[in-house]
Parts: structure tokens; sequence; C-alpha cells
């Protein structure tokens, strides 16, 4: 299941608006038993603040799916943060 | 008399005397001082003899007026310098190298004016990832502005005051973002009830704890720090009330200073 960031705004900071993501991205899942894809297509910037909050609220809703991440090669920054959390390596 | 990082806490008495902003005497001021004459006018709000006297200097006048530093100064009541300012006659000319002094009072003010900082750091030289990831630490620089001290504003002036200068010849841009909020003590305390200085408290933060009960968070400052040294060759200054900390490839530097009212960031970064 692809969830497509750029969606939830072209900036994404703060923790407060993951927050709220966190919880629409749960309305899309809606039980889908698919692993998860967050597609950062599009997106301009994304602090460490938002990123740490949204995957961690997703993981913890689904502690055994998969997530991953894909369009990032646009944006250099993207990737920096998402590293910087240890979501990638 | 010339205020500035490197010199303000020497000339803090000729500067803030009582509830007396005075600049008559002062002609250049860098971001981070002007960021401090913001949080030092936050904290005389309340008093009823405050006032602030404006520079002679004209150049240090046009330079504020061009910042829109008479915002800022209408916006803490002082009706007749903002005035003074706004009706200061100046040269037309563009400065691409300033930002202007922006005070976000809530989070969406800030979040919407983030995307505007991508655009500055452009104008100012650096290429488009730089410029996404500077505007990146900027935007977890503010976010802490909020996520520490909503709830608990010391006054009733919240948010942030974010001011940036580019300095071409030296290819160096200074970033200053300040809140006028609980600080790095009144933050880190509640977790950390061990704490008894500011400099503790700033050193705590930046490495990596928060003081937030029973949430795991506090990656932004590391990652603002390993950023700014790593990515841009920079250097990282907090001060919070009495406690100033640099944060460079040589290291870090710790300094007792005069007080301030909440907490002060500035970013020193490098671009080619």
């Amino acid at each position: 299941m692809t969830i497509q960031m750029i969606k939830f705004g072209e900036i994404l900071n703060s923790r407060t608006a993951a927050r709220e993501a966190v919880l629409r991205v749960k309305q899309i899942v809606n039980g889908s038993p698919e692993d998860i894809i967050l597609d950062f297509s599009k997106v301009t910037l994304l602090t460490p603040s938002f990123a740490d909050e949204i995957i961690k609220g997703i993981k913890e809703y689904y502690p055994d799916k998969k997530i991953t991440y894909s369009g990032t090669e646009h944006n250099e920054a993207l990737v920096s943060t998402l590293k910087g959390i240890g979501a990638i390596y | 008399m010339k205020i500035e990082f490197k010199n303000i806490d020497k000339l803090t008495d000729n500067v803030a005397v009582g509830a007396i902003i005075d600049l008559s005497g002062v002609d250049f001021m860098d971001p981070w001082a002007v960021v401090w004459v913001c949080l030092k006018l936050v904290n005389n709000h309340g008093l009823e003899d405050k006032a602030v006297k404006l520079p002679v200097n004209n150049d240090l006048l046009c330079y504020l007026k061009r910042i829109h530093f008479g915002s800022f100064l209408s916006e803490l009541g002082y009706a007749e310098e903002s005035g003074r300012l706004k009706n200061l006659i100046m040269p037309e000319r563009e400065n691409i190298n300033v930002q202007e002094l922006v005070h976000c009072n809530y989070r969406d003010e800030f979040d919407g004016r983030l995307g505007r900082f991508i655009q500055m750091f452009g104008n100012f030289g650096l290429n488009s990832g730089d410029a996404t990831l500077a505007a990146t630490l900027v935007g977890e620089l503010g976010n802490n502005s909020f996520d520490h001290n909503l709830g608990s504003w010391p006054t009733d002036i919240s948010g942030n005051i974010i001011i940036a200068q580019n300095y071409p010849k030296l290819k160096k841009i200074q970033i200053v973002v300040g809140d006028p909020g609980v600080g790095f003590l009144g933050s880190m305390r509640p977790a950390f009830p061990e704490l008894s200085s500011d400099l503790e408290a700033i050193e705590k933060g930046l490495s990596g704890f928060t003081g937030r009960i029973d949430e795991r968070r506090g990656n932004g400052l590391r990652l603002i720090q390993e950023w700014t040294i790593k990515n841009f060759y920079g250097t990282l200054s907090i001060q919070s009330g009495t406690g100033l900390i640099n944060v460079s490839a040589k290291g870090m530097k710790k300094t007792e200073v005069k007080p301030i009212l909440g907490t002060m960031a500035q970013l020193m970064i490098e671009y080619r």
C-alpha cells in the first residue's frame, strides 16, 4: 500500500502535524494486509520531527508491517532526514 | 559601538539599562544582536517604564527598517519608535543578503514561512539540496520553540523570532532563531530534576535527551549539530538563560553569560 506523502503537504514539519497524519494513514490502511510504502515524490521539505513521529506512529499501529520509502531520489535533504532518524541506512 | 555575537555579553549593560533598551550609541547589529534585543523587549513588555531609544546612526536605522524591526516594536506597543522607522526615508535599494525579521506567533505561521526559507537560502547562494537542508535545520529549530513552550510561555508574547544574514565575501550565512520561552532548564527539568544550571540543561539537550516525560524524542538537536558541522562546516550556538554553548568541528565551548529570557539558537554555516 502506497501512501502519497505529498497529500499531507509539500512541507512536512512538526510532530503535531505528523500525529494527525498518522491518524489519516490508519484510515487509508483500513485493515489492508499490505506493507506500507511512504512515497515522498514532490515533497520539498521533511523535518526529522515529522519523520520520526509519523514513522513511530505507524509502527505503533502496525508493528508487523514493513515500512519502506520511495520518491526520495529527487531530494537529498529528504534522504538526510530519513538517514538521520535511522529510518534508512 | 558594534553589538554582535562575539561581544554582546560585554556590552549588555550599555544597551539594556533597567526597562530601557538604549540603541542610541549603536552603529551596527548582527542578527544575534537583533534577536537578543527582541527578547529583551519581550522581557520588558510588562514594565510600566519600558522604553526603547533608537540608534542615531542612519545606516543602522535603515537596516532596522529594512528588516521590519518597526513591526516588532509596534507589536510590543512602541508606536512612536515604530512610526519613526516607518517614516524613515531610505535609498530604495533591495538587499537580498538580508532576511527580514520574522515573528511567528503561532506554529501555523511558522510552517507557512518554511517554504520561503528554502527560497531565501537559494537567493543567498546555496544549491537546491543545501537550501532545502538548511531550511530543514531552521524548521527543526523552530519546532522546538513551539514543542517545548506550548502552554508554558512565561509572558503573553509567544512564538519565535527569526532573522538571517548572508555574508557573500565570507561565504557564510548567519541564521538566528529565538523564543521568549521557558528555556532549556525549564524544559528539561521535569525529566531531569537534578539539572542545576542552564549550561547543564543545554548540554543535556544537545546530547539527544528530551525534557518530555514518557516520550521518545530528542533526535532534533543531535541532527542539527551533525548537519551544521558535517554538511555546512558550521557552528551551532545556543544561549538559554545564563548558558551559552558553541558546537563546531573543534568541539564544544561552554560560557556563562548574562541572562536572557528564553532561548536563542544560531547557525553559522558556510557554502562554496
